[in-house]
This record gives structure tokens, sequence and C-alpha cells, in this order.
């Protein structure tokens, strides 16, 4: 999986600057730019996800995570800081450039041994929450058919707003629909529809801070309409380029916690 | 009140205009209206606790009522053409407008978690439909190393596999019906059959087909008692007249509903059983006294008559009506509305039929003539002999009625014992029928079609349900209800995810199918399940901050003998749960309907005893005798003990329907002994001796009584011919009761108000 946090961002739609904002970009092109900005070598946060049902109980989980970017493969490791049951379980995911399928691992404390986990459903909710893996970022721009429905202001920013529809009958959505910010192609909405093309999700992006030169997306929340659910993930503390070294992304740090 | 019936008789126009014109308006508010009920749960009262804590539990874990779809194929489901078949129909279920699509669960849609020595793998069973030898046999052994759904979504003989679609409880109706049948039948071929079951499909049916039914039934049923009607009064008159009565207080109960905006409910259908079985009586007691008369005076003018039938009738008739309204109105105790509504309207009804009867019928009589007394003098007088001789013989040889009353007394309570409460909707069903059958083959090969849900509830104690010393219990009381019980096919909760999880990580093993040690062992497995498998899952079994959980068990019947032994299990275990602060509580529309039923016959007996001491009052304050009062309600005493121990004995369960028969008891009971009593008051004070008051009582309400009891036993036994099994059992039940009021009131009331030397007391 694609160092997924830092993908939280982006799929998040984050932006990129661009500096050749008055050509006539394709929905492809706005796309690429959003997915493709530079987000830094390695990044280091504090994350909290909330899962908040539809009778307004919630789960609180606060996650300690490191990514990096070696070229070919993105590794990024989280450990579990609370709840106090799962204190140091942690996870490990190493997503691949070429079509290789992801590699993860688990590690829990409880039953001291790292486990290999394959899923091959993309579709999966990660953690529980109302975000698929897909949605962190794992999505192929070339799975879907993207086109430029038009520009809208929303908050005060002009934006692309870009359909995107499933070249895959079979997938969970049957199309999506991004505004990115036109100036900095930063994602400022996406709604997520669901197979029978009823509005199923909405991603709202409520904070985007500059952390070392790059943009970082610290607040967001998912929100399922259908199921009226919704996952917020706050990022905090976000230190980028600290220079992670490469051994932290290994079965041995897994097990030796924070 | 004899005064203005006497008024009314000079104008018999304006009494017919006036009731049909307000007939109209009702029939009209009706047409507007009217509407039938079938959404179960509005029959229920929605403030009791058991179904306010039921309907919050089914919101919390989001328990639904399942239609199960099954594909059966002969060779075996292993076969790309089958695949297909339950890819696709899962598909097309899930597309549906009335089902959610994350509702719908088969091999299709299901993850499959399995373990090795390095990992674990969530995968779907197949997305592709498998077309190669080996990939198919691999999706076999797959599915049959996987208890989640071996046994449960694919059979054990690998020939049937399940698609259950769960859907909201106001879902179902006809037409929704049709579409999944039709659905269904469109992927039938040569080596693949098709069945729908489930109880939405069982509970639509029923409440669809039962009313259905009654419709279909209630017209042969009054062109019988029509028939016999003119047999026994032998005048097309009387009886049109008779039947109006009976057509229009059915009428007017009905319009009074349609005007308070009271839907119809299944046992409204009860209400024109109930006014056809006590609406005629008064017509014939009142067509009878008129016979007679005519047979003294034979040439009294139609004036003469009909107000010589006012000044004797009026009363009894009166006295009869208010009784058995009161009766019914005593069905307002029950705590389930649509009895106590069918309680009122069935009450208007009856006052209704006795304005009629006191109005329409002198009218009729005004307007179209005397009914023709044919020759039939002979053959009365014969009639008149046969009663008096009856009479005395039940005098003379009254030892024998009072043992054989001891005797049925005694039966009847030894089958009272074995009377018992059913809530099922499938044994209301043919045997034979398509809806029994399907249950039947899926309840062979899965765990059942009946699902109770128990709730354990842990109040506000967080995280209760990751502690293994509970999770433990909960697996123990699961795996001995399923290996106790031969009902129970499978149960699912939170222990069954855990115990997979720790299999699965461990590598596959066996003897890791257990629940694991630590607290932070299961929520490290929880949290594995969500980040790996479908979390919706999870928040079937267990809520949010883990103190609750809902534990599902699968039956293979609906009747409440099952549930009530599944729940008699884990009784045994609620000393344990509560040594954990946790308290069992039950959920979903199988418990509910249990519930539901012992309301309706705790109501019913509640009502019939309540019912009985207002009618010894009120037959006291009219008779202004405490004896009559008690000797009155012997009829309905013995009608209703006999009514329950026939049950017993033939093995009737009290259902919604049954139970309610006890008010017909009431009803019929206080018209017998009334009218009887009335007379045979009348008739003492007249001749002073007691052999001939008897003798005349009999010949006279004794021949009402038993025309009486013909014309309703007569049209009642049409429903034997129901294809409804409830509604057969309803028309033989009523017929019984018919006959049992008839004989108790003709031999053991009369006994014992002979030897209470009643009226005679001066001699």
């Amino acid at each position: 999986m694609k160092n997924f946090m830092i993908k939280t961002v982006s799929i998040a739609l984050l932006i990129a600057i661009s500096f050749g904002a008055n050509a006539q970009l394709t929905g492809t092109q706005i796309i690429e730019k959003t997915y493709n900005r530079a987000t830094g070598e390695d990044q280091t946060s504090q994350l909290t996800m909330t899962l908040t049902n539809s009778r307004g109980q919630t789960r609180v989980r606060e996650i300690t995570q490191f990514s990096k970017d070696f070229g070919n493969v993105e590794k990024s490791i989280m450990f579990f800081q609370s709840p106090a049951d799962v204190k140091n379980t942690s996870f490990m995911s190493w997503s691949y450039d070429n079509n290789k399928s992801d590699d993860q691992w688990i590690y829990l404390p409880a039953l001291k041994k790292t486990k290999r986990i394959s899923s091959d459903s993309k579709s999966d909710y990660f953690m529980g929450s109302d975000f698929t893996y897909d949605d962190l970022g794992d999505r192929k721009i070339d799975a879907d058919n993207h086109k430029l429905l038009k520009t809208e202001l929303v908050n005060g920013k002009s934006c692309y707003v870009v359909k995107s529809v499933s070249k895959d009958d079979d997938y969970m959505y049957s199309k999506t629909i991004t505004w990115i910010d036109k100036s900095t192609y930063v994602g400022v909405k996406k709604e997520f529809y669901d197979e029978d093309d009823e509005l199923l999700k909405i991603l709202t992006i409520k904070k985007v801070q500059k952390v070392s030169g790059f943009y970082v997306v610290t607040n967001s929340e998912m929100k399922n309409v259908q199921k009226n659910h919704k996952t917020s993930i706050v990022l905090s503390g976000v230190k980028i380029n600290t220079n992670i070294p490469a051994s932290k992304f290994t079965e041995r740090m897994m097990t030796r916690g924070m | 009140m004899e005064n203005l019936l006497k008024k009314l008789l000079k104008l018999p126009w304006l009494t017919f205009v006036i009731t049909i014109v307000i007939s109209a308006g009702l029939f009209y508010l009706m047409k507007q209206n009217s509407r039938m009920e079938t959404d179960l749960d509005k029959y229920m009262p929605q403030d009791h606790p058991a179904f306010v804590y039921s309907d919050k539990a089914e919101d919390w874990f989001d328990i639904n009522d399942g239609i199960i779809v099954a594909i059966e194929n002969q060779n075996g489901i292993y076969n790309s053409e089958t695949l297909d078949t339950l890819k696709q129909l899962t598909k097309s279920l899930q597309k549906l407008d009335e089902i959610e699509k994350a509702d719908v669960t088969s091999l299709y849609t299901a993850d499959n978690i399995v373990g090795d020595d390095v990992g674990m793998d969530v995968k779907r069973f197949f997305k592709r439909v498998p077309k190669s030898e080996e990939k198919i046999e691999a999706l076999q052994q797959n599915v049959k190393s996987n208890e989640m759904v071996y046994g449960r979504l694919v059979s054990k003989n690998e020939k049937v596999t399940i698609i259950v679609a769960e859907i909201k409880d106001d879902i179902f109706s006809q037409e929704f019906y049709n579409e999944i049948l039709e659905l269904t039948a469109s992927f039938e071929t040569d080596n693949i059959k098709i069945h729908v079951a489930g109880r939405p499909i069982v509970e639509g049916t029923m409440a669809l087909l039962g009313p259905a039914d009654m419709k279909r039934m209630v017209p042969i049923v009054l062109l019988v008692i029509a028939l016999v009607l003119f047999v026994m009064l032998r005048s097309i008159k009387s009886t049109i007249l008779t039947m109006a009565v009976v057509f229009f207080s059915t009428l007017w109960a009905f319009g009074a509903m349609a005007l308070f905006n009271v839907p119809i409910y299944a046992v409204s259908t009860m209400i024109p059983v109930m006014l056809i079985a006590i609406g005629v009586a008064d017509g014939i007691h009142l067509y009878s006294h008129l016979q007679l008369f005519l047979q003294k005076k034979p040439n009294a003018t139609k004036k003469e008559a009909s107000v010589d039938m006012i000044k004797n009738m009026w009363k009894p008739v009166v006295m009869t009506s208010i009784t058995t309204a009161v009766g019914f109105v005593s069905l307002l105790t029950s705590e389930v509305y649509p009895i106590k509504y069918f309680g009122i309207f069935t009450a208007l009804g009856v006052l209704a039929a006795m304005v009629f009867s006191l109005t329409l019928i002198p009218a009729g009589i005004m307007i179209f003539g005397l009914p023709k007394v044919k020759k039939i003098k002979k053959e009365n007088i014969e009639q008149q002999g046969f009663a008096h001789r009856f009479a005395a013989t039940i005098i003379k040889r009254r030892s024998i009625s009072i043992i054989a009353t001891a005797l049925i007394i005694v039966a009847s309570v030894i089958g009272l014992q074995k009377v018992w409460i059913n809530s099922s909707f499938l044994d209301k069903f043919e045997k034979d029928s398509d809806i029994v059958l399907t249950d039947k083959f899926i309840n062979q090969n899965f765990g059942g079609t009946t699902q109770l849900n128990l709730i354990l509830d842990a109040g506000n104690n967080k995280n209760a349900f990751k502690k293994p010393e509970v999770l433990k219990l909960v697996n123990k009381m699961q795996n001995k209800i399923e290996n106790d019980l031969q009902i129970v096919g499978n149960s699912f909760s939170l222990t069954d995810y855990i115990t997979r999880m720790n299999k699965v990580m461990n590598a596959d093993k066996e003897e890791f199918n257990v629940i694991p040690e630590t607290n932070e062992m299961v929520a490290q497995y929880l949290l594995l399940y969500e980040m790996s498998g479908d979390p919706e899952n999870l928040n079937k079994v267990v809520d949010y901050d883990y103190q609750k959980i809902n534990v599902t068990f699968q039956l293979k019947s609906d009747n409440s003998k099952a549930i009530n032994s599944t729940i008699d299990i884990i009784e045994t275990f609620e000393d344990d749960f509560k040594k954990h602060g946790i308290v069992a509580k039950y959920a979903g529309s199988g418990y509910k309907g249990l519930v539901f039923s012992d309301l309706i016959l705790e109501g019913q007996i509640l009502s019939l005893i309540l019912s009985l001491i207002i009618v010894v009052i009120l037959l006291s304050i009219m008779f202004k005798n405490i004896k009559i009062g008690l000797i009155g309600a012997v009829p309905i005493i013995i009608t209703a003990l006999i009514s329950f121990g026939t049950m017993g004995f033939l093995n009737i369960p009290l259902s919604t329907t049954t139970a309610l028969l006890s008010s017909i008891a009431v009803g019929i009971g206080i018209d017998y002994a009334v009218h009887f009593i009335e007379q045979y008051k009348k008739n003492a004070l007249e001749t002073g001796n007691i052999i001939l008051t008897a003798k005349k009582t009999m010949a006279h309400s004794g021949r009402a009584i038993l025309f009486n009891a013909v014309v309703v036993i007569a049209g009642f036994m049409v429903l034997l011919f129901s294809v409804f099994p409830p509604n057969r059992a309803l028309g033989a039940l009523v017929s019984l009761n018919m006959f049992t009021s008839f004989i108790g009131t003709l031999t053991v009331m009369l006994v014992i108000l002979y030897s209470g030397n009643l009226y005679f007391k001066k001699q």
C-alpha cells in the first residue's frame, strides 16, 4: 500500500502547484497532477482516527506512523498507542509501483508473532473506518476514465470538478466526483457513488498545512451518508524529510514497539 | 322504550330510509378510509418493555428478517452453471429497490479468512465464476474448511446454497413477493431449482391469505345461513330481514372503524364472524315468538302481532345485547390494540344489531306484511309435543344432566391443561403447501429459518465482551444449546469470529478453535478482523463499546415450544451472566411473536373472567335476583370450558384467532340464557306450575334456541372447507360453541332453574 497516510492526503487529493494553470487540462491530467505531486521523502506523524456510528458512539484510535518513499517501493509502519488493549500492535505495508500487490504484516503483541496478511479485496474498509484502502490512495489512475465536468467556486476557491468512472463494472463505486483547488491542486472534497449510482460517501478536507514546504492534509472527514457513519483522521506533529532509516521498516522493528 | 318502539311502528318507511341513508354514508366512509394493516409490528403494543427493548436491539445490531433464496442442484452446486446462477441472482437481489445491497449475503459476497504458518489471508470465495476443475475444487475445499460458511450458506451435502436478503419490517407486499418469485423463476433451468422462504414471506403471505380466504368464505357462510334460516322460519321476508340485521350491523361496525380511522387488522375479520353468530339470534327469537303468537291468534292484524312481539320481546333482546356488548367491551383490558378495537367495534355491532332487530323487523312486518303461517300446524303441534316431552324428560332424569355435566367439566379441565399457546405462523398453513414444504427443505439442509436473538447486555460496563471468561461462557451456552436441542440448527455470535481468528492466526490448527486466554488477545484479534475483514459484520454481533452482544440462534421451527425450549436453556446461564453484571434479553420477530401471543392470551383470560363477572352482575340486576345472575353464567362457563378442553385434546394450540373464540362463548351463552330465563320467568308467573313452565319455555325459547344453533352451526360448518387452516379451526370451534351453549342451556341450566325453585317460592 502506498504509504497510505501520505496518500490520505493525496487522495485527499492534494495539490501540487501547477504552473501551466491556464492550459486546457483534461480530467486525466488534472488527476495526475493531483496524484503525483511532491510529498517529500519521508513522513512521521501522530494520527488520531475517530469513528462515529449513527448513534453518535465513537471509537478513537491513536497511532504513530512512519512512511518513506524508496523509489519503486513505498513503506509505512504504524504503531497503535491506544486503546490500551491494542497498544503496540503494529502494522507494516510495502507498496510497489509496478503491478505487484502490496506486502502487509501485522504484529500482535499478545500473540508475540508477526504475521503476513494478504487481502485481495482492495475495496476493504481500512480498520473499520469509512475509508477503503483505495480511498486512501491505492487506486491506480488508469483504473478510471476521468472527465473534467466544469469549474466551480467552493469556499471561495475556484475548483476543477472531475468525474471519474470505473472501467470495471464490478467496482464498488460507479463513479466519484472530485473538487480540486485550481490554483494549488489541493483536493477540497470528493463524492463517492455506489453501484446503483447513489451518493454513498462524502470526503471533506478540513485542514491543509504546509510542512517543510509540502502540503499535508491534516484533517479530513469521510462521511457515509447512507449509513450515517463517519470517520475523521487528524494528523499532528507532522515531520517531513527527517531521514528515517530504512531499518525502521522491518519485521524486527514491528515487534519492538515505539 | 316500549312506547318509543310502538310509535316507530307508525313510521316504518322512515325507519328504513334512515337506516339506509346512514348505512350509505358509512359505506362511503369505508370506501374512503378503510385500509388493511399488514405490518405485524403495528399489532404489538409499542410501549411494552419487551417490544421497546427488542426494537432498540433491532436497531443496534441491524436485526431484520431475511428472505431465503435456496438454489438447489441435484448434481451438486460445484459447477460453473450453478455458481454463475448464484452470482447473478445475488447481484439481481442487490439491485432490487426494496433491498439494501449490503443486506444480501451469499457465498458470492462472503469473505474467506484462512491462515497458514506465515500469515493470514482474506479473500472472497470467488469473484469471477471459476471455470476450471481445479479452481472449482479449490473453492469446494475452501468452503468445507470454513465453519462460518459450511452448513450456513452451503448445505453439507453440497447440493444447495442459499442467498439471504434481509428486508425491513414494512417492505413486504404481494407485489414484492411476486417480483421475487418472478426473478427467481427466471433463473431456473433443468438442473437448477430455486426455492424462496423465510419469515417475511410466511408473515406476509399469512397476513394476506387469512383475510382473503375470509372474504371468499363469508358470502358462502351467509348464503348457507340464509338458506337454513329460510327452512327454519319458512318465510322469505323473515329470512331477508334477519339477514339485513346482520348485514347492517356488520356494515355499521366497519363503518364506525372507518369513521374513527381505525385500520382493519387481521383480527377484525373476526367481527363479521361474531356478528353473524350473535346477530341472527335476535331475529330468530322475534320471529319465533311471532309465529307462536299467530298460531294462537291466526286472525291477528300485523299491527297487533307487531305490538305483541315488541311488548314481549324487547326486554330479552335489549338485555342480551347489552350484556353481550359489555362482555366485548371487557376486551379493552387487553394490551393489544387490535383486540381492544375488536372488542369495541364488535360491541358496537351487537348494539346496532339490537337496534335493527327492534326497528327494522317490526317495520318490515308493517311494510311487507306478516310472514305467512303455512299449513304447518300439525307439524308444529308435533314440535310442541316433542318440546314438552323433552322438557319433562330432562327434569325427570335431571341427575343424568348433572352427572354428564360434571364429567364433561372434569374432562375439560384435564384437556385445559394440555392447551398450549402457539405464535407460529407456519403452523397456520397446510402441511403440504409450498410455503411449508420449502421451509422444511431449507430446515433439512441448513440451520433453520427461524431466528431468535439473544441480547447480552452489560449495561454501562465498557469492554465487558472482550473478557475471555465472559466469551467462554457465551461459547459454552451456544455449544450446550446446539448440542442439546435438535431444533436449533446453529448459533452465531462474536465468539465465532474470535475463535475463527484464533485458529487462523495459529496456522489453522483445530486446537486453537477456542476463545484465547487474555483480554489483549481478544482485543487484538478484533482489531485485526476490523482491519482485514468486513467490519460491518462485527456491528451485527457487538456494539461499539463492547457492552452488548447479539447471539443469533437459528431454529428449525417457529412454534412457541421451539423458542421456549431455547429460552429455557439460556435461563440456566442467567446466574452465571449476572456474576459478570450481564443480563439476558431477547429481540427479533420470533421473540416478539411469542410475547405477543402470551399477551393476547393473558388478556383473553382476564377479559373472559371479567366479562363473566359483569354478566353475573348485569343479569342479577336485570332479573333482580343474584341466583339468576349465577345461573345465567352456567352456559357461558360450560361453553368456554368445553371449547378450551377440546382444543387441548385435539392439540389445537391457542393462537390469536382461537383465543378470541372465548368471546363468542360469552356472546352466545348470554343470548341463550337470557331468552330462556326471561321466558321461564314469564311462564312461571303466568302458570304457577313448574312442570308446565318448563314445557312451555322449552316450546318457545327452546325452539328458538334450536333454530339459532342449527342456523349458525350450518353456516360455520362451511368454513371447514376453507383453504386456510386457522379459518377451518375457527369454523369447527364456533360450531362446537354453538352446540354446547345450546345443549347446556336446554339441559343443565333448565335443571338448575328447576332445582332452584325460582319464581315458585310462594307455593
